[in-house]
């Protein structure tokens, strides 16, 4: 197992996972000392009476729900971290709940940052790795989407519409205390949101678990997390109102989360987040179409590690017959395979050209891929030729 | 009770000396491949004017400022407000980066330094390093501590000779 010269881990917050899960955020915030819960949320969730199902769950357990805020869009700002922070205030609140996929629950914590250090705007802490430990504000997240994992990162990335960049912030103290999944709103995704957030949390785990930053407890993780999502994610894809499924899908996103927030993602990462912001390509859709291709970049680096992979995807007979020397090419084959039957059974196309991509925008897409952060822990350097490469076997 | 071994006083010292040695190589040495080295002059020129950069090796103060000033590349005074500012995390682990026994992308891996500032225009200032290294360290070395050794335009010999000569 392999080892680095120096590491770092920091772990998720507390996980509640389960039946009920819901119902026991309340003594948590009560060993918390807090009381007065503010909910952030989304609209649609609003509607589907899935914020209702949490407020009652808090009100039933004994605090008070004093403000709830859904007006969060799909892309979250830097506007609406400060207008919510006002409310906050205004309501008296001493704690937050976040309800909702990845936008939400990273508004919650540019919100708690914002409410623990003081001031009015969140743009102050940008880039602060540097931030100073500031009065402790509870935060449960629960996630309704299987993807992001961020309920369970220490980043969260929210927009500056004034210069139209996405800021990264990152820092350890933005972990929720409490990494809340209850199986009452794990099978509330269609099926294509289902195969696309789904591959991402597989991108996380195969990626962390094989970048530069990897480590015996990130790697432990990613394993886990890879194991989940092998076993589930077809199985939530064919038969959404399976619960079993879904709770391990939502575990396996948990678990990719935390391994990829300490030894941070690679090339799929930068090149995805590029095809974003070029062509808004949506995230997990960009993922299942860059994996295979990537991997295959990568290849002469990460032998070792995608050979430990292929034995979380094959049976031990079915290992040991592929030829040492070839165990990952067979990892790489059989992940591309995993990621075409999940898309196709979603109704997806893993091809660029399929998905309005133009090849004319592939230069400012490699061009701002090169200087993503998440390719200085790459396995291996890419330059401008290779990601060029790349986005075109993938077209 | 608060007093440095003797031992430890001296190795500190020693080690911030060489990292200040070494960074001043590493400024002069971008310095003239930003005029010489086809790769890292497109780099610098993708830079934006009046960027600044700090590079801290030590708590001690021991530390390197710099400017793109139009097409070139100066030193500036020590200030607090920098664009790109990297700080290591102790004087041990600047050593390590600074005399090549670690590569920058690993030395990140291993949270070696902090960063503050913009990632895109420091992945550039991260070639721009990796490529210096290339000229500047033996390639039995940095073959180990790069993830891509990047081919030589021009002889080590001759990078030497304009950081410490000047022509
Ligand atoms: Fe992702």
């Amino acid at each position: 197992m392999y080892i680095p010269g120096y590491y770092e881990f920091v772990n998720p917050g507390k996980i509640l996972s389960g039946k009920y899960a819901l119902e026991n955020i309340s003594t948590e915030f009560k060993l918390f000392g807090s009381s007065r819960v503010m909910i952030l949320s989304d609209k649609v969730l609003e509607k589907l009476g899935q914020v209702q199902i949490l407020s009652d769950a808090l009100i039933s357990g004994g605090v008070k729900v004093v403000e709830i805020y859904t007006d969060i869009p799909a892309d979250s700002s830097i506007e609406v971290v400060n207008k919510i922070a006002e409310l906050y205030r205004k309501a008296n609140a001493d704690s937050i709940v976040a309800l909702g996929g990845g936008s939400v629950i990273d508004t919650a914590k540019g919100l708690r940052m914002l409410i623990s250090q003081g001031g009015t705007d969140i743009l102050k802490f940008v880039g602060a790795e540097v931030l100073p430990y500031a009065k402790h504000v509870p935060f449960a997240a629960v996630p309704t989407t299987s993807g992001t994992g961020s309920e369970a990162t220490a980043v969260a990335v929210i927009k500056d519409n004034g210069r139209k960049v996405k800021m990264e912030f990152i820092s350890q103290f933005l972990l929720p205390d409490l990494a809340v999944i209850d199986e009452r709103f794990t099978t509330s995704m269609p099926a294509k949101v289902t195969a696309m957030t789904g591959l991402d949390a597989l991108t996380h785990a195969i990626e962390s678990y094989s970048c530069l930053q990897k480590n015996p407890v990130s790697q432990c993780y990613a394993r886990s997390a890879i194991e989940l999502i092998k076993d589930n994610l077809i199985t939530c894809i064919e038969s959404p109102n399976d619960r079993k499924a879904r709770l391990a899908m939502a575990n396996g996103s948990l678990l990719a989360g935390s391994a990829f927030s300490n030894s941070m993602v690679g090339i799929v990462h930068a090149i995805g987040h590029s095809l974003g912001g070029v062509c808004s390509l949506p995230h997990g859709l960009a993922m299942a179409i860059l994996l295979p291709h990537c991997m295959r970049f990568n290849l002469d680096k990460c032998r070792d590690d995608y050979t430990e992979i292929l034995k979380m995807f094959v049976t031990p007979e079915e290992f040991v017959a592929v030829p040492a020397s070839q165990r990952a090419e067979k990892c790489i084959e059989v992940v591309t395979a995993f990621a075409h039957s999940a898309a196709e059974k979603a109704g997806l196309s893993l091809k660029l050209g399929d998905n309005k991509i133009n090849r004319d925008d592939f230069n400012e897409v490699a061009q701002r891929a090169i200087n993503d952060g998440a390719l200085i822990v790459n396995p291996k350097a890419a330059g401008l030729e290779d990601v060029l490469a790349i986005l075109n076997a993938a077209y | 009770m608060n007093r440095l071994s003797l031992f430890r006083k001296i190795n500190n010292k020693f080690k911030s000396l060489v990292a200040k040695i070494v960074m001043l190589v590493l400024y002069r040495a971008i310095k003239v491949l930003a005029r010489e080295d086809s790769r890292i002059m497109n780099e610098f020129l993708t830079w934006k004017d009046g960027l600044t950069v700090a590079l801290e090796a030590s708590p001690d103060g021991t530390a390197i400022y710099m400017q793109k000033y139009g097409d070139k590349l100066k030193r500036i005074k020590a200030c607090s407000n920098v664009d790109i500012r990297i700080t290591f995390r102790s004087v041990d682990a600047a050593f390590l980066v600074l005399t090549g026994q670690m590569g920058v992308a690993r030395a990140y891996a291993e949270h070696r330094f902090m960063l503050n500032g913009d990632i895109c225009q420091t992945m550039s200032l991260v070639r721009c390093i990796d490529i210096a290294e290339s000229y500047l360290f033996p390639r039995l070395l940095t073959k180990r501590i790069l993830r891509k050794v990047e081919k030589k335009e021009f002889s080590t010999l001759r990078v030497y000779r304009k950081i410490f000569v000047g022509v």
